[in-house]
């Protein structure tokens, strides 16, 4: 037997106790910091972007288009049917709209109403927008459509969230 | 809106502007097993529907929940329509329809106190199919105009 390597029963105790209570510690925190950083580690899938249209295809005129979308409510997973306006504007820009009348949830049409050849019109309550997706002051609707983000790539048109925007 | 907590909600401050109730009227019969299937594809058929036009007049029409009835028993079921409209009108909702793929109905039609709406639907089918998707949004769209055609 070598002095060297000779551990006494004190030092063996305080390793021994060190090392365990190390590892209860750890089991502790571990969870407590998974929980702490676990809406980062989520996906997040707000930000997605889903291709919708070819680029050939938009207009300057409004055109409906329809796209799906997989959507989680809390623990329920439903396909949800999404839709938008597209069009160019004066400047050559994509524009897409939500159809969703932003007075209460109904689905506006573009130059749906004969009277109003040129505006996008609620068939509830007879609101009404500018092409641009401004509420026509005087009808229901206090606030313009809500635009989705856009994206081109390859020839494709992505839409991403709708933003809501202040106005009239 | 739907009868659901979230919509109910906000139908309340906001009930002068939803006027219009659609009860989705739906027969089925457990005891027989050869009726089981049709009435199945007809019930998921009316949801789709109803759904279909409660999204387009989210801000309008309220979506009541389903009515079920025992299949063919109508004389005695049109008291307990009659019920769920009067119910109804007392919110009140101006418009009452009455959607049902059941052509039974239609014989009974004035004695009921709301609209019937009946189409043919479709007898049987597969919800998922690009035809029957097309068909339905088709016929969604001609349902719609006749609702804005009573307002």
């Amino acid at each position: 037997m070598s002095d060297k390597q000779r551990v006494s029963r004190r030092q063996f105790l305080n390793y021994t106790l060190t090392g365990v209570g190390g590892f209860m510690a750890a089991g502790m925190l571990a969870p407590m910091v998974r929980f702490a950083i676990d809406p980062v580690l989520t996906p997040q899938a707000a930000g997605e972007f889903h291709s919708v249209a070819p680029v050939e295809e938009i207009t300057n005129e409004p055109q409906r288009f329809e796209w799906q979308v997989e959507q989680v409510d809390a623990w329920y997973e439903s396909k949800v049917q999404k839709t938008a306006w597209v069009y160019r504007n004066k400047d050559d820009e994509i524009v897409a709209l939500s159809p969703i009348c932003t007075h209460l949830g109904c689905t506006v049409g573009w130059a749906s109403n004969q009277e109003y050849p040129n505006q996008f019109y609620c068939p509830c309550h007879g609101g009404r927008y500018t092409k641009d997706g401004v509420n026509v002051p005087g009808t229901p609707p206090t606030a313009p459509l809500p635009v989705y983000k856009t994206k081109v790539q390859e020839n494709m048109l992505y839409l991403g969230e709708t933003q809501s925007r202040q106005g009239a | 809106m739907q009868w659901t907590k979230r919509d109910t909600k906000q139908y309340l401050p906001e009930k002068e502007y939803v006027d219009t109730v659609l009860i989705p009227i739906i027969s089925f019969d457990p005891a027989s097993d050869n009726k089981m299937t049709k009435e199945a594809f007809q019930r998921e058929l009316n949801q789709v529907f109803a759904t279909l036009i409660e999204k387009e007049f989210k801000g309008r029409i309220f979506l009541s929940p389903e009515y079920y009835y025992l299949t063919n028993q109508h004389e005695s079921e049109i008291p307990r329509v009659n019920q769920w409209v009067e119910h109804f009108q007392k919110q009140p909702f101006e418009h009452v329809f009455l959607f049902t793929f059941d052509a039974k109905w239609k014989k009974y039609e004035s004695d009921l106190n709301g609209h019937l709406l009946w189409i043919p639907g479709i007898a049987d089918g597969d919800l998922q199919s690009t035809e029957t998707q097309s068909f339905v949004k088709e016929q969604v769209k001609q349902v719609n105009e006749l609702i804005q055609a009573y307002w």
